[in-house]
């Protein structure tokens, strides 16, 4: 295929996630939910809305939790970012993980790392949180198969836990 | 091996989750192949034109863009009668005009932008009713009448029971466009060997649809098409036409390469398949004491550009009309119009909920004007189990149909009554209901009721290979889509309680047409029942001959199983004798594997679902804004195989029907032709803050 047309322009670019660093090369347009998805290979965070509404993409930046869709990955850089593939190997996710199985919180299971991502977050950032600041923290969060019984149940089942132990 | 408990019934939890949970399961859109392209559409910006021009060479000059696909170079087979591949017309705001396949998604739309299209403009109508009138913009060569005459079914004599009914009461109901909104939007990965084809996509299909269409269009023979659907984010009924598949396949085969194409969402509200608009006039006469003596339904339906599903659609609209009430006399007719409205299809319950939407207000309103509590109407004139009164018209032995019209046939069970007294019990209906004229204030609460009936899934063959190897796992093998509802956990269940083994020694293949059976289309609420009467057969059937092989082992004529182990029944093998299952096992040289396919259904009776719903609600009589603050939902929905996510599929459905009930409307600027609302929030979605938690009741005896 006749390629005349210059490539548009790249810039390097080094990238902390789950704990590897990763240099690459990347247009500045490309988001850093795309980045982690088609160069890294880290599905988990999924693309659904494709505008910060949904929550799907959820990853953590710093301990904090941001749609990773509404990102520059270039933005990113310096940054220390956690995806659901690497909390997945993390003990004290653990029981979040348990809870979410037991009481169901996804169907398709397409929004459930995006939850899962949130709530983790939230449950380090606010232990003890009652029902209206958990509901409440997971807002920016969509599910269509209602499955926000499930996780409701699950994340105060998992905020219960440490501290009955 | 412990004793196998009981799994049929349990409420074990979904298979898949915690991977799904994790990120490690995969759907459609998280694949990649080596060499694989991004492919994006162009998407038409006019509601109605023709397409007189595509200069594709300044996007082919781009760098990494690899092909471009138009309707000049798209195959004549076409996907349906009115959908072709691409297409020189172009029918609504987001038609599918070209593609483009590059080696980034961003070169990919860089590709787009460089395609240069000249249109020419064609009249566009947007109103079912303006585009049934003489002179209407044509959408489709043969107007705007799908099929161009309504569905029409009667029962009875629906003329003269309006003649000799007490009162009539009347009523026009409207509902709106809205859209499935599945999270995973539609995504399709092709690759070629050869002249074979491989194709992951998201699908409710794979054998009954995908294959066949894949195969007609690309020219080859069905032998040389695979198609597999990974992990599906939401199938909600929708998720069925072959566009995005089509397309991926044309492209990978132009540029030699793997080509994956996924939908954006602003694209999947558009490009996809929406639940359709419809206009609802309806008539009912009753007798003095309210009984219904006539029910009379014309409906019509915005189907949009393409019909897809929509022939289903508007003959569900009717199904409550025609059966829910006991009645002698009972009419539908129903019309599917085209028009330039992004395409309609299949969306959970199809037209059902339209239907009764009407049905159930004008019910309301009946017994008002009557002075009859609306739960004691409900009770004193749904459909009774004996069925509709009238003359069966099936012949003897030949099997009902679920979406019935003729009397004189019974259900094989009909739990509405029971599920109107559970639901009011739960929500205190007798207790707490009050006259509406007692309350003051702003804010005034209320409770409510309706109930539905719906398809038994009958009628789909449906097939299953079961195969218990030396090791001692169950692999379990099916045709159908797991869209997300959890039917490979619950088909898993009934394959390892007929043959009393731990769930956990069972795998579950489904939806890939290189290594399953043939499958139905995952739809009509139909898994279940019907590839679960297959998997159910084949299990026992393998449990046969797992019972013959633990007898040979034995050296008796007979044993009986309890769990994982076989005791000796008679013969001279002595009364102690027994083997555990793994002995049994391990003495095999290979697999036994049984298959089985079957049609479920009855000759004798229908088979249906039943529900009754009750909501308290509060309403602001100032602004108008309506809080639910209870929900109850009592389903006859048979036995139920597991609890859990029966209950997590029926909050599923109510949240949907809240959303079109009270909150989701997709918005068309009737000038343009432009689709104003393309998202989540201004869909308005609900969120976890909206509504409350579903509280789901299955009373009532199973369905044998």
């Amino acid at each position: 295929m006749s390629t005349q047309a210059p490539s548009r322009p790249q810039v390097a670019l080094t990238l902390h996630v789950n704990g590897e660093e990763h240099t690459l090369r990347v247009e500045p347009r490309e988001t850093l939910l795309d980045v982690l998805r088609e160069r890294l290979d880290l599905t988990g965070a999924k693309p659904a809305c494709d505008r910060g509404e949904c929550g799907a993409c959820a990853v953590l930046l710093d301990g904090q939790p941001i749609n990773a869709c509404h990102w520059l990955a270039v933005q990113a850089a310096g940054h220390a970012i956690v995806t659901i593939e690497g909390l997945a190997g993390q003990p004290d996710f653990r029981p979040l993980l348990e809870a979410l199985v037991a009481a169901d919180a996804g169907q398709c299971g397409y929004c459930t790392p995006g939850f899962a991502v949130a709530a983790y977050a939230l449950l380090r950032a606010e232990p003890g949180a009652g029902e209206e600041t958990l509901r409440w923290g997971l807002v920016g969060h969509t599910c269509r198969c209602n499955a926000y019984a499930g996780i409701m149940a699950a994340i105060r089942q998992a905020g219960a836990g440490p501290r009955r132990s | 091996m412990d004793a196998a408990p009981a799994t049929v019934g349990q409420s074990v939890p979904r298979a898949g989750l915690a991977e799904k949970a994790t990120g490690a399961a995969r759907y459609t859109a998280d694949l990649k192949r080596p060499g694989m392209l991004y492919a994006r559409l162009l998407r038409s910006p006019h509601p109605h034109a023709r397409v007189t021009a595509i200069d594709t060479a300044p996007a082919l000059r781009l760098a990494g863009v690899h092909a471009v696909l138009t309707h000049l170079d798209s195959p004549q087979a076409r996907i349906d009668a009115d959908l072709a591949v691409l297409d020189a017309a172009v029918r609504f705001v987001g038609d599918e005009v070209a593609a483009v396949a590059a080696e980034s998604p961003a070169q990919a739309e860089d590709a787009l932008a460089a395609l240069r299209v000249q249109y020419e403009r064609l009249p566009a109508v947007f109103d079912a009713e303006e585009a049934l009138r003489p002179g209407a913009p044509a959408v489709h060569p043969g107007g705007n009448l799908v099929d161009g005459a309504p569905l029409r079914l009667e029962r009875g004599d629906v003329q003269a029971g309006f003649t000799g009914a007490a009162h009539v009461f009347e009523g026009t109901f409207r509902t709106q466009e809205h859209a499935p909104m599945g999270m995973e939007t539609r995504a399709a990965l092709a690759e070629w060997e050869g002249d074979r084809l491989t194709v992951w996509k998201t699908s409710r299909s794979v054998h009954a649809h995908d294959r066949p269409m894949l195969a007609r269009v690309c020219g080859i023979p069905l032998e040389h098409v695979r198609v597999i659907c990974p992990n599906m984010g939401g199938g909600f009924g929708n998720k069925d036409e072959g566009r995005a598949a089509a397309i991926a396949a044309l492209l990978a085969r132009k540029a030699g390469r793997p080509v994956r194409l996924d939908y954006g969402r602003a694209e999947e509200f558009l490009g996809g398949r929406n639940r359709q608009a419809s206009t609802n006039r309806i008539r009912i006469g009753v007798a003095a004491d309210g009984a219904p003596v006539a029910i009379d339904l014309r409906s019509v339906m915005n189907a949009g550009a393409f019909v897809a599903s929509g022939r289903n659609v508007v003959r569900r609209i009717g199904q409550g009309a025609l059966y829910l009430y006991g009645c002698p006399n009972a009419r539908f007719e129903g019309l599917a119009v085209y028009t330039n409205r992004p395409a309609g299809g299949s969306f959970r319950g199809l037209g059902a909920p339209l239907g009764h939407f009407a049905l159930e207000v004008l019910a309301d309103r009946i017994a008002a004007a009557l002075r009859i509590d609306p739960l004691d109407y409900r009770l004193r004139f749904h459909v009774p189990p004996q069925g509709q009164p009238g003359r069966r018209s099936t012949p003897p032995g030949h099997a009902l149909p679920d979406e019935p019209v003729e009397g004189g046939v019974p259900f094989s069970s009909n739990g509405l009554r029971d599920c109107l007294l559970a639901g009011a019990e739960r929500i205190g209906w007798r207790e707490r209901r009050r006259p509406n004229a007692s309350a003051t204030g702003a804010r005034r609460r209320g409770l409510g009721v309706a109930m539905g009936i719906y398809k038994g899934g009958v009628g789909r063959e449906a097939q299953a290979d079961l195969r218990l190897t030396p090791q001692g796992r169950l692999h379990l093998s099916v045709g159908v889509v797991d869209v997300g509802q959890g039917s490979s956990t619950v088909l898993a269940q009934m394959a390892a309680e007929a043959l009393q083994l731990p769930l956990e020694r069972v795998d579950v293949t489904m939806a890939d047409t290189a290594v399953t059976p043939p499958g139905h289309i995952t739809a009509g609420s139909s898994t279940t029942f019907s590839t679960g009467s297959a998997v159910k057969q084949a299990a026992e059937r393998l449990r046969n001959r797992l019972l013959e092989r633990a007898a040979a082992h034995l050296g008796v004529s007979h044993v009986r199983q309890q769990g994982a182990r076989f005791f000796a029944q008679g013969g001279p093998g002595g009364l102690a004798a027994s083997a555990t299952l793994d002995e049994v096992l391990g003495r095999l040289a290979e697999p036994l594997a049984e298959h089985a396919t079957v049609t479920p259904g009855s000759t004798d009776a229908i088979v249906n679902a039943f529900a009754a719903h009750f909501a308290e609600v509060e309403v602001d009589l100032d602004t108008g804004r309506i809080r639910v603050l209870r929900y109850v939902a009592a389903h006859d929905s048979g036995r139920i195989v597991n609890p859990l996510l029966a209950t997590s599929q029926v909050s599923g459905g109510v949240l949907q029907f809240l959303g079109i009930a009270l909150r989701e409307e997709l918005l068309l600027d009737p000038a343009s032709g432009v689709t104003l609302n393309p998202s989540f929030l201004e869909h308005k979605s609900p969120t976890l803050v909206d509504f409350p938690p579903v509280e789901v009741l299955f009373p009532g005896p199973p369905d044998p």
